[in-house]
């Protein structure tokens, strides 16, 4: 009775037939969030900036785990002049094979004459693994465990909240050390635990109850909207409403939240290995800090400033970019 | 349109829904709201009901307990013979195919992070109809039946206007091939110009394919143009229940009455009389006594507080639920 409408209309008219061609391929909204992002200056250098500290742990990473040929700046074992040499002036030294020779060390030495640069770079391989490790297991833990206790309610969410309820009434910290010291030097089921292994462990453990709970009260809200409900009037099974219909609208939720949470991770490792509960016979930023508090009184400030800079750069570009990506991939958000 | 007076498509019978208030530490029932409180109605093949009532007065409940969306108290609803509440939740699929559901908010009702293709042949995929480029085939045979360019096949629904995002809610709803649609308000949440244009592509399919439409709205006009018979509900009951024209001619309850009073017509200088009505619609977790429209009814007495009268016929196929009504 009616035949084509003006919408569909305007597109078939001849005045139209070569714009066709033009018109641009679909965009999702990842697409679409990337390429908002892409704009951003900004969060553009500081992605390459984590790329980078990425990029090196990982090529610590891989030159410890394949055996390469270590390049100067992985040996951070190396001693490479006398102790406490103060940053940026040349000295005499003489090397393995007895020659002498006048050398520079760019960030001065510690108290057994190792590279302080060497080193710091080296405490964002002890940094990254930790977090990484550290959120992958709280994403595997928070993440199901939110999404269950969201979707289907009822006693399990009952369980769920109680588990989490009661796990944010011991302070954070605490709870962290806790677990820290019981994990340390343990074997579970034949697994070794040793140095950072039961940092990041403790870590993951602890930290999941903020992204379950997230997860758990955007599936509540997105359950009940339309179109998870022509999802079920069409037969959808509950794996496939979960796994295809609401975890990929939340997506962008998990990503966002590693970001800013990634940050925590890595100040954690920090704090407990200030403590001494962390990395102890490689180095790592909390280490070096840890061991700055007898260093400064001798003047001896760069140990200290090196791994405070190597974080403050590190915790502020993974902030800035959480920010703007929470800007660009939340629809919600979107300004234009 | 055949009619087949004897055999109705959807027979609905004394449905309720109600949902539990939960209250206090333990999650304790206080209370229920009666979203839908004895709904009773039939729906011929082919045909349209539409079901008008006030933003809170359980239409769109009533929609979704026929799709088993949502849990019925008790009641019977009869598909094609079938009793709709007596299939176990697994074996609901066959039902899904026969029946199917469009929403009123284009913006929420497609699934934001899939594209064209993925929405529309889900329904094919979780049936196990088609697959690869026969689905493809028959994804793009649906855009076209809606009025939709195949070209769109790619594109996400942020991508689309509000019309062409319910004329995919329809291309989805028609995946299956089903008998009967719940419109659930399709229109209310569009432009007039394209309220006009859906509503016409719903009577055209209507005409193609024989589907019978449940078509729940608030706008009278936009029912009046769609709709065989015409339900009106107040507070989780039909109140009034007659086919179009008698209904929008002669009135017999006086919700009704104010209901079709608050039309506003397009004639300028025309004074009009209208019955405006006082007071908030009562909470379906504690209706009043006696008929629930008493508190706002201008010709409310005594006997209307104490006692509810039934769905009564007063003419053939005029059904009404009020004492007035007869004087």
């Amino acid at each position: 009775m009616l035949g084509p409408t003006r919408e569909s209309n305007s597109n078939e008219h001849p005045a139209f037939a070569g714009l066709e061609e033009q018109i641009p391929p679909g965009r999702s909204l990842w697409a679409d969030g990337l390429r908002r992002l892409r704009r951003q200056r900004l969060a553009v250098v500081c992605f390459w900036i984590v790329v980078l500290y990425l990029g090196l742990a990982g090529f610590e990473f891989a030159v410890e785990l394949f055996d390469w040929e270590k390049p100067a700046f992985v040996r951070w074992n190396e001693i490479v002049g006398p102790s406490y040499q103060k940053p940026m002036e040349s000295y005499e030294w003489t090397d393995e094979q007895g020659r002498s020779c006048i050398r520079r060390a760019w960030m001065g030495t510690d108290f057994m004459g190792r590279s302080t640069l060497r080193r710091t770079l080296y405490g964002a391989k002890t940094s990254i693994t930790v977090a990484l490790c550290a959120s992958l297991i709280s994403l595997a833990i928070g993440v199901p465990l939110g999404a269950a206790a969201g979707y289907f309610r009822g006693w399990i969410d009952d369980l769920i909240i109680w588990l989490i309820s009661t796990l944010s009434t011991i302070p954070y910290l605490l709870l962290l050390m806790a677990f820290a010291v019981v994990l340390r030097d343990r074997t579970f089921w034949g697994i070794e635990l040793r140095g950072i292994t039961s940092v990041y462990l403790a870590m993951g453990l602890t930290s999941w109850v903020g992204i379950c709970r997230l997860i758990r009260g955007e599936f509540i809200k997105r359950k009940e909207s339309e179109y998870v409900l022509a999802a079920k009037a069409t037969g959808c099974s509950n794996a496939r409403i979960i796994f295809s219909h609401l975890l990929p609208n939340v997506f962008h939720i998990i990503i966002i939240d590693l970001s800013l949470r990634f940050v925590d991770f890595i100040h954690a490792e920090v704090i407990l290995s200030f403590l001494g509960l962390g990395e102890t016979d490689k180095p790592s930023w909390g280490a070096m800090i840890d061991a700055a508090r007898a260093e400064l009184a001798r003047d001896v400030w760069w140990e200290m400033t090196a791994a405070t800079v190597a974080i403050f750069l590190l915790s502020l570009s993974l902030n800035l970019l959480g920010d703007a990506l929470r800007d660009c991939l939340d629809p919600k958000l979107r300004m234009d | 349109m055949v009619s087949a007076e004897n055999n109705p498509l959807l027979e609905v019978h004394d449905l309720k829904t109600y949902f539990p208030i939960r209250a206090g530490f333990f999650g304790r029932i206080a209370g229920y709201v009666k979203a839908v409180d004895g709904v009773s109605f039939r729906i011929h093949p082919g045909k349209t009901l539409g079901l008008v009532g006030e933003s809170g007065c359980g239409k769109t409940t009533v929609g979704r307990t026929i799709l088993r969306l949502v849990p019925a108290v008790s009641g019977r609803i009869l598909f094609d013979g079938c009793d709709v509440l007596q299939i176990p939740p697994a074996r609901l699929k066959p039902l899904r195919r026969q029946m199917q559901i469009m929403f009123q908010d284009p913006y929420g009702s497609l699934n934001p992070r899939m594209n064209v293709e993925t929405i529309v042949g889900e329904p094919l995929k979780v049936h196990g109809i088609a697959s690869g480029s026969s689905r493809r085939q028959r994804v793009v045979e649906l855009l076209e039946q809606v009025g939709l360019s195949p070209r769109y096949l790619d594109r996400y629904p942020h991508e689309f206007s509000g019309g062409q995002r319910q004329r995919i809610g329809i291309a989805r709803a028609l995946a299956l091939g089903p008998k009967f649609l719940v419109c659930d308000e399709p229109v209310s949440a569009l432009d007039v110009s394209i309220q006009s244009q859906i509503i016409n592509l719903l009577m055209d399919l209507q005409a193609r394919l024989g589907l019978t439409y449940l078509f729940i709205a608030h706008d009278l006009a936009v029912v009046r143009h769609i709709s065989d018979e015409v339900a009106v509900m107040y507070l989780g009951r039909i109140v009034e229940h007659a086919p179009r024209d008698i209904l929008f001619e002669h009135p017999l309850h006086p919700y009704t009455q104010a209901l079709l009073s608050a039309i506003p017509v397009p004639q300028p200088g025309l004074r009009q009389k209208r019955i405006v009505l006082t007071g908030e619609i009562p909470s379906p977790a504690n209706p009043p006594s006696g008929c629930p429209f008493h508190p706002r009814c201008p010709l409310a007495e005594e006997r209307c507080r104490q006692e509810q009268q039934v769905l009564a016929e007063y003419e053939k196929g005029h059904w009404a639920a009020c004492w007035k009504a007869a004087t």
